[in-house]
């Protein structure tokens, strides 16, 4: 027991560290795949455990859009990730204006515009596909 | 003790009114609580603190603006005055290191690369200054200013530096520094988009204008611990509250309708059909422009 708990948080400190040192080339991997029509705004580096029984997105972040602007959310996984990076974004009214995730299909999209025509607070949600593991960062950006 | 939990809570909920409300808002208003007591806003928890600061838009956003709108450039904006050898106190620092962020955010977005070198300069001086030197990455946005190369690069190196030393600060007891250098980089936004908006009247600009009274409640709880802190601090405390009682009568207004979503080249485009509608008088604009612009020069030339 005591052998396997040493492994286990062996493989922990491991895969924290490789993410650690890829962290900063998944970032601006990520800043570059918004395109070049795209001016960077705001980044978040997410890395979660696997939780199966999740019933919300667990990574959370508050942001100030502004109406007549076109946002880019750019979504990029690290490879080891068991799980896709997914965001759904809320409005002040708690209500979900859209997702990456379609839970019908199961698709994912690697992004999404969104044209904002109501000025206010809103939250980001980030998690990884089916509540898996997985490292990723958010990149939110503006595009004309 | 129970009481007190109470006070925090029903201060926390006002504070963040306009997020997590379950009912559909139709207008935005300050929360009721116009004045947050300093001892009770110090007991929230920096987790809370560090998602107020994030979510304070980027300075980047109203330059792009401009540039979108085809304002032309303009060096009479920019805080030409400040001398970072000048300034004795760490608060004239850190506020002036955001309101040179905000220049800067300016300058790129135009990319008047040649003339962003003096402000970076000044930028690091202070920066060195507060001791977080070390999170601003100068020589990388030098030569990516100098080369006039990737403008995203530009964008993302410069606001990740502010990023890392806003981070830096919070986390090793220097919340009020952080405070200063949102709260800077903010009056020098809004100094820019008023400024402007006094010379081009634009409908677009002058809502953005407006609209800044949906994050100026957070901008205000940032520094509301340390008002007592010295006359610098209250001094500035008292300019904000000057600057909301400016919008108080500003009325913003939602109105409803369902996203539309349209799947392009692998994407996915969302379109919002709700709108936020800002009813603001030439008089409430007129005197929202006097006040920054009063506020902003008093922080700029007070070397």
């Amino acid at each position: 027991m005591k052998k396997h708990l040493i492994t286990l948080s062996l493989l922990l400190t491991i895969s924290l560290l490789s993410f650690g040192q890829g962290k900063d080339e998944l970032r601006s991997s990520c800043v570059m795949s918004a395109g070049a029509n795209a001016k960077f705004l705001k980044d978040f580096v997410i890395q979660l455990g696997s939780d199966a029984v999740q019933n919300d997105f667990r990574y959370k972040a508050n942001i100030a859009l502004w109406k007549n602007t076109k946002y880019r959310f750019n979504l990029c996984s690290a490879t080891d990730s068991k799980g896709q990076l997914i965001l759904n974004v809320k409005d002040d009214g708690n209500k979900v204006i859209l997702s990456s995730f379609d839970k019908k299909s199961g698709k994912t999209y690697p992004y999404i515009d969104f044209i904002c025509q109501k000025s206010g607070m809103y939250q980001l949600s980030y998690d990884f596909t089916n509540g898996q593991q997985g490292s990723g960062v958010g990149v939110v950006s503006m595009v004309k | 003790m129970k009481l007190k939990g109470v006070v925090i809570l029903i201060i926390a909920l006002t504070s963040f009114a306009c997020r997590n409300l379950s009912s559909k808002p139709t207008e935005f208003v300050f929360p009721e609580i116009d004045t947050i007591p300093v001892s009770e806003a110090q007991k929230l928890s920096p987790e809370a603190i560090a998602d107020i600061s994030k979510n304070i838009s980027s300075p980047v956003e109203i330059a792009n603006m401009l540039l979108n709108l085809d304002i032309p450039f303009s060096q009479s904006y920019l805080a030409t005055s400040v001398d970072p050898n000048k300034l004795s106190t760490n608060f004239d620092k850190a506020i002036k290191l955001g309101i040179l962020g905000a220049d800067l955010g300016y300058l790129n977005m135009y990319e008047k690369t040649g003339s962003s070198l003096d402000v970076l300069s000044s930028i690091r001086k202070l920066a060195e200054d507060i001791k977080v030197g070390q999170f601003f990455d100068f020589e990388s946005i030098k030569r990516l200013s100098k080369n006039k190369s990737n403008l995203d690069s530009l964008l993302f190196i410069s606001i990740d530096s502010y990023t890392k030393i806003d981070n830096y600060l919070r986390e090793n007891d220097r919340g009020q520094l952080s405070a200063l250098m949102i709260i800077g980089v903010w009056i020098e936004g809004q100094y820019l988009a008023t400024q402007v908006v006094s010379k081009v009247p634009n409908k677009m600009l002058m809502d953005r204008v407006g609209e800044q009274k949906i994050i100026l409640n957070d901008l205000i709880f940032l520094l509301v611990p340390y008002c007592n802190h010295d006359s610098e601090y209250s001094s500035l405390c008292k300019n904000l509250q000057e600057i909301k009682d400016k919008y108080h009568d500003i009325r913003i207004t939602f109105t409803q309708g369902d996203p539309v979503s349209v799947e392009k080249d692998g994407g996915l485009t969302v379109t919002q059909t709700e709108t936020s509608v800002v009813e603001m008088s030439k008089e409430q604009l007129d005197g929202i422009i006097e006040i920054t612009k009063n506020i902003r020069n008093r922080l700029v030339i007070n070397n």
